[in-house]
């Protein structure tokens, strides 16, 4: 069985980062990640194959990381899937289960770093599976990272500063943006005692300052208070009915307007991929900005199962500046507990960190508060709409569930198989929690989260055929 | 609708080297470098499977390997996300899932 002093699953600000502090303090590290190349979603690199010449800010930084990676002794295993972290009683050591071309079936290790990050959140409504309708993310990918575009006449819709960007780099790349609409009201009220968090941010102004500037230059209309409220077309999006929204964001009937789309562009933040948390269960709190129970961790990130950390936007969404002190710290930790370094030794530097913390603390918290999403945008789903796209689950049947006596998520899991699917309730798992509290007038944290088993990703049968003959060899 | 990149000309992107492929029976050019589901977006293909439940379309949706909304038939093999896997030479990638399994 191959071993290592610390595992670190995913490759984005937070992994990299606790990766290059762990192997400085000589601490051995095997760090894996599902895509080709490092840099998680924030740093993602375009294609080797492409010739790209980059000069951004935001790229300089991504190779000076790159570079000290490069240049650590860190492990990298690029393209390798993680679909389960086991105990081993016989070694008391942490498994951690794989498939990829070039990849050891098993690593073990006392201590692992999880930094998985998230992936955009969803809001259902009519029409929000038919092609056409990508997140945000989505489109950031296609734009910046493929070179394509999603569509030509584009309605963005969602909330916070992800949006804007996918919008200013839609007018960029040549699309027409019929409008952004923001669900959120009131924003300059809801921001101004957070004031005090925007000193020193100045890097993140001039971004949002560039974003807002591409909306200004071509007219597009930046509507605050409106949401995309249906999507309608043959196979495929081609017109998209928008709304006003009243002041907890149910949408008001007579304002709905049709505008004809090639593509629907939504954005309603981020959920952090919680899965390897689930399946460890350990101790959860309900985050009501995300929507979702997250990972309790102690000041070095590390949750009440001894050696699991917890780093970056995976542990509670708070961007890459944060995640990536987040994962110095762990990093930090772990060197501590497995003696190359004592706590006194890294005295300066953690208080140095600590300061740079806080302050991307208080920003994350201030966007959290800003851009949280309106409890009436769940009520945009029709009792036909489809919730759990996997399984095409309506609304109608989760309900029917409710009434039924379901009282708990994993109550309509067992019912309906919604959130058993292929994406095993990635995307509908904190929809069903909302659907939920609204219908049994609880909250959201009453309705517990989606437990989830081995393997957290569909896998080759192979995959498992390869583990059974190794351990009975 | 490919596009030459440029923001604020601090980015640009050129394509890989020219890749033959099979899109439904049909020669496709593509770009190495290029996912499957940029290529079919490209070919104007938004369908890239249905839901055997009832046959439902889905395609791509979150891009980033979530959501295993835009499953496609690769060589032979079904049910591979297309917006996780690169393009190779002499790829043939059907949309035509009736026949598999799940």
């Amino acid at each position: 069985m191959k071993q290592t002093e610390l595992i670190i699953i995913g490759a984005g600000p937070a992994g990299i980062q606790a990766a290059i502090t762990a192997s400085e303090l000589e601490v051995e590290v095997t760090l894996i990640d599902s895509q080709p190349s490092v840099g998680g979603q924030y740093f993602k690199q375009v294609p080797e194959e492409f010739n790209i010449h980059d000069s951004s800010s935001h790229q300089k930084q991504a190779s000076e990381l790159f570079n000290k990676l490069n240049n650590s002794r860190v492990k990298y295993l690029p393209e390798t899937l993680v679909w389960g972290i086991f105990h081993n009683p016989k070694t008391d050591l942490w498994q951690v289960t794989l498939q990829g071309e070039s990849c050891p079936s098993r690593i073990e290790s006392a201590f692992i770093i999880i930094a998985t990050g998230a992936y955009d959140r969803s809001i259902p409504f009519p029409g929000w599976d038919l092609p056409g309708v990508i997140t945000a993310g989505a489109a950031q990918i296609m734009i910046k990272n493929q070179g394509i575009l999603p569509g030509k006449q584009v309605i963005v819709s969602g909330t916070g500063p992800l949006q804007l960007a996918a919008a200013s780099n839609l007018i960029e790349a040549g699309a027409k943006v019929q409008a952004v609409l923001e669900c959120n009201q009131k924003l300059f009220i809801r921001g101004i005692h957070h004031l005090p968090s925007i000193w020193g941010q100045w890097r993140r102004l001039q971004e949002g300052f560039q974003y807002t500037e591409n909306l200004i230059k071509t007219k597009t209309p930046y509507r605050i208070g409106w949401s995309v409220i249906k999507a309608d077309g043959f196979e495929k999006v081609e017109e998209a009915t928008i709304g006003k929204l009243d002041s907890v964001g149910n949408p008001i009937q007579k304002s709905y307007q049709k505008i004809a789309v090639d593509a629907v562009v939504v954005g309603y933040g981020l959920t952090p991929s919680t899965e390897f948390f689930r399946l460890l269960d350990v101790d959860m709190r309900y985050s009501k900005s995300e929507g979702i129970f997250l990972p309790k961790r102690n000041e070095f990130f590390q949750t009440n199962a001894q050696g699991i950390y917890a780093v970056g936007d995976c542990a509670g969404i708070g961007g890459a500046k944060l995640a990536m002190q987040e994962g110095k710290i762990a990093a930090i930790d772990v060197a501590v507990q497995s003696g190359k370094t004592s706590l006194t030794n890294m005295e300066t530097t953690l208080n140095q960190i600590e300061r740079k913390l806080n302050r991307e603390q208080k920003f994350a918290k201030m966007l959290g508060e800003i851009f949280s999403l309106p409890d009436g945008l769940f009520s945009f789903a029709q009792p036909d709409t489809i919730i759990c796209r996997c399984e095409q689950i309506s609304l109608s049947e989760i309900k029917e569930a409710i009434s039924f006596g379901a009282q708990s998520v994993t109550d309509i899991k067992n019912i309906t198989r919604s959130g058993m699917g292929n994406c095993q309730g990635r995307t509908c798992g904190s929809i069903l929690s909302q659907i939920l509290a609204k219908e049994a007038r609880c909250n959201p944290e009453d309705c517990q989260y989606l437990n989830i088993r081995p393997p957290v990703h569909p896998i080759l049968v192979e995959t498992i055929e390869e583990e059974t003959t190794e351990v009975l060899s | 609708m490919r596009i030459e990149i440029k923001t604020g000309n601090q980015l640009r992107i050129k394509r890989g080297k020219p890749v033959l492929i099979t899109v439904n029976q049909s020669k496709v050019t593509a770009y190495e470098g290029e996912l499957v589901s940029t290529v079919l977006h490209c070919e104007g293909i938004h369908v890239f499977q249905r839901k055997h439940m009832n046959g439902k379309p889905s395609g791509i949706y979150c891009g980033m390997g979530i959501c295993y909304e835009c499953l496609v038939k690769i060589n032979g093999v079904p049910n591979i996300r297309a917006c996780q896997t690169p393009v190779t030479d002499g790829m043939m990638i059907s949309t035509d899932n009736a026949e598999d399994s799940l």
